[in-house]
């Protein structure tokens, strides 16, 4: 038992004495980086949505140049589901900063409420990334099987149905994934929970 | 007092002076790469300025700092994580030692250091606050609030990370230094 208490005294002194470099900043600068770091996150946030920025340039592009109805409502609701989409990534998405009351939670608290987020966003995911693009797709779809049957080839109307059906395989195995990714998540909640106990 | 030395009630030098040298050791616990740990050293310290202005007294000090500290640096962890794929391990689960002459060339205080921080990377985040909390020398119960976990948990947890340290630093009855 004495050898135990010294040997903890011991393994305190050894990390506490450890030589450190000291802050090297100063409380002002400190304040002026609290600033520039906002702005980085910002920067950051901004470059995960370049992607959906790009399809929904193109989208509108595609819009803008054809005179056909039906396409053009097809591609005004891929619009529509891309800007959804981003919504919900900005306001619920990933690359938060810290919250100011961060010190008000235990690691367990702040982590399970991190956790259970993502986990929502993940379980959610026909709400607001699959779903949102299905009415514009099936619409762009049904017009395009609609111009191949009307152009009396074999040929088209069977590549627009395969698009059709790997489309679908697509939305499924993304589905799928997500969901895997939010029973995993689930696994650390529970964790946390027990540990919590 | 200008603004920029007290943050909201709370002397922000202060702060800085008395729990300067903790927060880089913890930010060692957290990160090996010393460019990677400058810059959560400036996290946390950001993150604390920010949110000292909402300290209500509802907890010490101490365990507000400590929080603010470790959810930083393991939302930091999280993010290194996923570009990394690091493993990381539970207390029960870490390896025995592989060598047992390893103690005896452990002698110097620096090499003790670097052996504990070796440790310390291994573990888990939860597994992590509890080490790093106990070698500050705080007691279960701040341990508790500032982690989430119960006080059994902590109690047990303690009781593995002492059995872990004096297998690994105490081989064969010799002292560590």
């Amino acid at each position: 038992m004495c050898d135990e208490s010294q040997n903890d005294r011991q393994m305190r002194e050894i990390w506490q004495g450890q030589p450190t470099e000291g802050v090297r900043m100063s409380v002002e600068q400190i304040q002026a980086s609290a600033g520039s770091f906002q702005r980085n996150i910002q920067w950051r946030n901004a470059r995960e949505y370049v992607a959906a920025i790009a399809v929904v340039v193109f989208f509108g592009w595609e819009y803008s140049r054809t005179p056909d109805l039906p396409a053009r409502i097809g591609f005004g609701l891929m619009i529509a589901g891309m800007f959804y989409m981003v919504w919900v990534l900005l306001s619920r998405g990933s690359g938060r900063p810290l919250p100011e009351d961060a010190g008000r939670s235990s690691f367990i608290e702040f982590q399970r409420s991190e956790l259970v987020r993502q986990r929502d966003l993940l379980r959610g995911v026909w709400r607001w990334y699959l779903g949102p693009l299905i009415p514009g797709l099936a619409v762009l779809l049904a017009t395009s099987f609609n111009h191949a049957i009307q152009a009396g080839h074999a040929f088209p109307v069977v590549f627009v149905a395969l698009f059709g059906v790997l489309v679908a395989a697509v939305f499924v195995g993304i589905a799928m994934l997500n969901g895997k990714a939010a029973r995993k998540l689930q696994r650390q909640i529970d964790e946390l929970d027990e540990a919590g106990r | 007092m200008p603004d920029v030395e007290r943050s909201h009630g709370t002397n922000f030098a202060d702060v800085l002076t008395t729990y300067g040298a903790a927060l880089e050791r913890l930010a060692f616990a957290y990160e090996a790469d010393p460019e990677t740990r400058r810059d959560l050293l400036q996290e946390i310290l950001i993150a604390l300025w920010k949110s000292l202005k909402g300290f209500d007294n509802r907890c010490s000090l101490r365990t507000w700092i400590y929080r603010v500290a470790h959810n930083t640096a393991a939302s930091h962890v999280s993010r290194q994580l996923r570009m990394r794929r690091q493993i990381f391990v539970a207390l029960e689960d870490l390896p025995e030692p592989s060598d047992s002459r390893e103690g005896e060339d452990a002698a110097a205080h620096r090499d003790a250091v670097a052996r504990l921080y070796e440790l310390v990377h291994q573990l888990k985040t939860l597994d992590r606050q509890v080490m790093v909390a106990y070698l500050e020398g705080m007691d279960a119960v701040e341990t508790s609030e500032i982690t989430g976990l119960s006080a059994r948990n902590v109690a047990t947890k303690i009781h593995r990370i002492k059995h872990v340290l004096a297998q690994r630093f105490r081989e064969g009855g010799r002292d560590v230094r």
